[in-house]
């Protein structure tokens, strides 16, 4: 009897000795040298949102190897880490945040630039502000700032634009050839047009109301607001009230419920209704683009049956920004000075041209931008980039903006306008109180 | 956390380690040699699934336990404050002002009284169905079934086109033809829900179904010749004979329905986003603890959604237990 109590008991020991041997073995982990490999190589961790094997992952694994290729003599080598977003679960930011908790961040990160108030505020990202250059930081269209400081740069742009069926543009016998990114339409233009399309018997527009469960919605609609001169929260992105609910915020509201109460537009627009020839206009953004090379060729042959125009301008233009970016993380490698050389290579002229080559998207560097045909729908989502883009709001609270904003919408077709905008303002100040008083 | 969960763990073992010692000691105390042998074995077999459960099912309940009381902020994790009943005064003053945990409660409460007669209800009457021998029962059983089988999201995916909005909808497509006008029966407040509760009792009956045909298998036949013989009608054989046969059948159903019930969260999700008059209590948790980030408040609603759910499992147990 006493040999079997030795035994479980010396079990039971061995099992925690063991256990809190690997504890502490976790701790070791969290050292502030730069982690080195056994031929001596400092090694940079990068954390990409996308599958490896597809075509965007295949262009950074490129630039990564080419990183080490030129690296070899300093010493220094990339790992890259891919991590697909999923929709809904959110799988990437989850991973983000269980590498924060765990002490395990790489030394460089993608995020999207919405986020860049929220990490930054959390201290995840490292202030990059005097680590790049003020000519350097002007090379990009647009940086991650939040509080005046630098915290990420841009992998690529993107914008977006209505995509428009040429064909039933002839048959309704309207012209939108003078409206280009350096001459948008107006909003009273853009609801001419709308009108003459449904006069014409087909659904003038998608404007994409639909698309509420997740981004889609606010980063294609958002810019009607500031085209009205709307704005959604003050410059230090703490204060919603008086922003989200302004006058002028509700005019940009209104043009839009607007266009749904005179069935220009509609809830029950089908995914592929414009690409079968059912819908004259579809708000999308740049990715819309290889589509509509590429698939639906009985529809859209070539490119002379579908053309890109510009965001309507109200009070001012406005136009869709904003992608997914770089930060140097603050995990617990001190020394940066490897994970900067990683990410100036990233995000030079050649790899921001090979990026985009792979995506379809736009360059964040101005240098790296391709000569477009004047008048193409790239031409137009660049030159309206450069004219008129804004980003969206740059807020702690934006998970909350973004789930109001999609209410908003959501309800434009029953609610008032005003009650609607209270509504959500009341819910966003309230997001942003809690977390300044965290 | 990582050091945290090994104490934890350390103590849970320890914790366990005295019990079987003490209920060893016990047994040699009373002379039961037997047992103590066949007990030892017993505990040391059982150590790496107690180890696992411990990992896996009750340090996660402690760990939400715990942060119920704190103001854990999914971005700053190294700063979590204990901030004692605060979250519990702000879910209190959230519903009192009907904010959208109002909303969810609201919804989630029509889901549950909606869903779970309905779900059952069909559960038994497919049961009862395809329990006839006969042609095509087995082909039956199989129709009934394949929902539960395809992924939740396959099929909110699947009844979204159906219930799409416009003349491109199924349903609206189908009622056309009677000449009822096209509804988005999706964004409409009156015609979410509803949709969504159908979803569900058609997604899940299936499951129901066949723990039903299985209650059923297990009442004697006799008892159907015995009520014949006394003259019983089709109603008398199933209220006094199927129905009290099923009674233990049925209890099990209702409580795993019930709690299955009360926490949806895929359908309304993947259906209507985050919406007021679809949002529920599981997707109101994922929105405030993923997305907002707040992970103090989620944990504080869901403790009190499990000490819910908890209370209502016990009054059905003592309303329908043996006497």
């Amino acid at each position: 009897m006493k040999k079997l109590f030795t035994s479980i008991t010396s079990i039971l020991l061995a099992v925690m000795m063991l256990l809190g041997m690997t504890a502490c073995g976790g701790d070791n982990g969290s050292g502030d040298g730069p982690s080195t490999d056994a031929e001596g190589n400092t090694i940079v961790k990068i954390m990409f949102h996308v599958d490896k094997s597809s075509t965007e992952g295949q262009a950074y694994q490129k630039r990564i190897n080419a990183f080490n290729d030129a690296y070899k003599d300093k010493k220094i080598k990339a790992q890259a880490i891919f991590k697909a977003r999923s929709a809904g679960a959110s799988g990437y930011e989850t991973e983000l945040q269980n590498n924060q908790l765990e002490g395990t961040l790489a030394d460089i990160i993608t995020f999207d630039a919405p986020n860049t108030a929220a990490y930054a505020n959390s201290g995840l990202l490292h202030d990059i502000s005097n680590l790049i250059s003020a000519d350097e930081q002007d090379k990009f269209y647009s940086l991650n700032k939040y509080n005046g400081k630098l915290y990420g740069l841009p992998i690529q742009e993107s914008s977006a634009g209505f995509f428009y069926n040429k064909k039933i543009f002839r048959d309704a016998g309207i012209d939108v050839s003078g409206f280009t990114a350096e001459n948008p339409w107006t909003f009273e233009q853009f609801k001419d047009v709308c009108a003459r399309l449904k006069n014409h018997g087909v659904t003038a527009v998608d404007m994409r109301i639909d698309a509420t469960k997740d981004e889609t919605a606010p980063y294609l609609l958002y810019p009607f607001i500031y085209a009205a001169g709307g704005e959604f929260v003050s410059e230090d992105g703490y204060t919603a009230t008086g922003y989200y609910n302004s006058a002028a915020t509700a005019n940009g509201f209104q043009f839009i419920k607007d266009l749904i109460s005179a069935g220009y537009t509609s809830y029950a627009i089908g995914a592929t209704d414009f690409f079968t020839g059912k819908v004259g206009m579809y708000l999308s953004s740049g990715w819309t683009i290889p589509d509509l090379d590429n698939k639906y060729r009985e529809q859209f042959a070539s490119r002379d049956d579908w053309g890109l125009l510009p965001y309507p301008k109200g009070t001012e233009a406005a136009s869709a920004t904003g992608s997914w970016s770089y930060a140097i993380t603050n995990n617990h490698h001190e020394d940066k000075t490897a994970a900067l050389e990683l990410l100036k290579w990233m995000t030079s002229a050649e790899s921001s041209k090979a990026i985009t080559d792979a995506t379809g998207m736009i360059p964040a560097r101005k240098d790296a931008v391709k000569d477009y045909a004047a008048g193409s729908p790239e031409y137009t989502l660049m030159k309206q980039l450069e004219l008129s883009g804004k980003e969206r709001p740059v807020t702690v609270a934006y998970p909350t903006f973004s789930t109001t904003f999609n209410q908003i919408i959501a309800g434009l077709g029953n609610g008032d306008v005003n009650q609607l905008l209270n509504a959500a303002t009341s819910t966003l100040q309230d997001a942003m109180n809690k977390i300044k008083d965290r | 956390m990582f050091t945290t969960s090994i104490i934890i763990l350390g103590i849970f073992l320890c914790a366990f380690g005295g019990f079987v010692v003490y209920d060893l000691a016990t047994a040699k105390k009373h002379r039961e040699v037997y047992r103590v042998k066949s007990s030892a074995t017993a505990y040391l077999m059982l150590l790496p699934a107690v180890i696992l459960a411990f990992l896996f099912i009750l340090l996660p309940i402690l760990y939400s336990l715990g942060y119920a009381f704190t103001d854990y902020y999914l971005l700053k994790p190294n700063d979590i404050n204990f901030v004692f009943l605060e979250n519990f005064a702000g879910i209190f003053k959230e519903i009192s002002a009907k904010g959208m945990l109002y909303n969810a409660i609201k919804n989630t409460v029509t889901f549950v009284v909606g869903v779970v007669p309905l779900q059952i209800g069909i559960a038994l009457l497919l049961a009862l169905f395809v329990n006839r021998p006969g042609f095509g029962s087995k082909i039956f059983k199989v129709c009934f079934f394949a929902p539960v089988v395809i992924s939740l999201s396959i099929t909110a995916f699947l009844w979204e086109q159906i219930l799409a909005p416009g003349e491109g909808g199924l349903l609206n497509a189908m009622l056309g033809i009677f000449g009822v006008p096209p509804h988005d029966w999706l964004r409409d407040p009156k015609t979410a829900m509803p949709c969504i509760i159908v979803l569900s009792a058609w997604q899940g009956c299936g499951y129901q179904m066949l723990i039903f045909l299985s209650g059923l298998s297990n009442i004697r036949k006799d008892l159907y010749e015995a009520a014949a013989l006394d003259g019983a009608n089709w109603w008398h054989k199933f209220w006094l004979v199927t129905w009290v046969g099923l009674r233990s059948t049925f209890v099990y159903i209702l409580i795993t329905v019930f709690i299955g019930a009360c926490r949806i969260l895929t359908q309304p999700m993947l259906m209507t986003g985050y919406m007021s008059h679809t949002v529920t209590l599981s997707y109101y948790m994922y929105n405030i603890g993923y997305t907002e980030r707040w992970v103090g408040e989620s944990s504080a609603v869901a403790l009190l959604m499990t000490i819910f759910i908890g209370g209502i499992t016990l009054i059905q147990r003592r309303l329908f237990r043996e006497k």
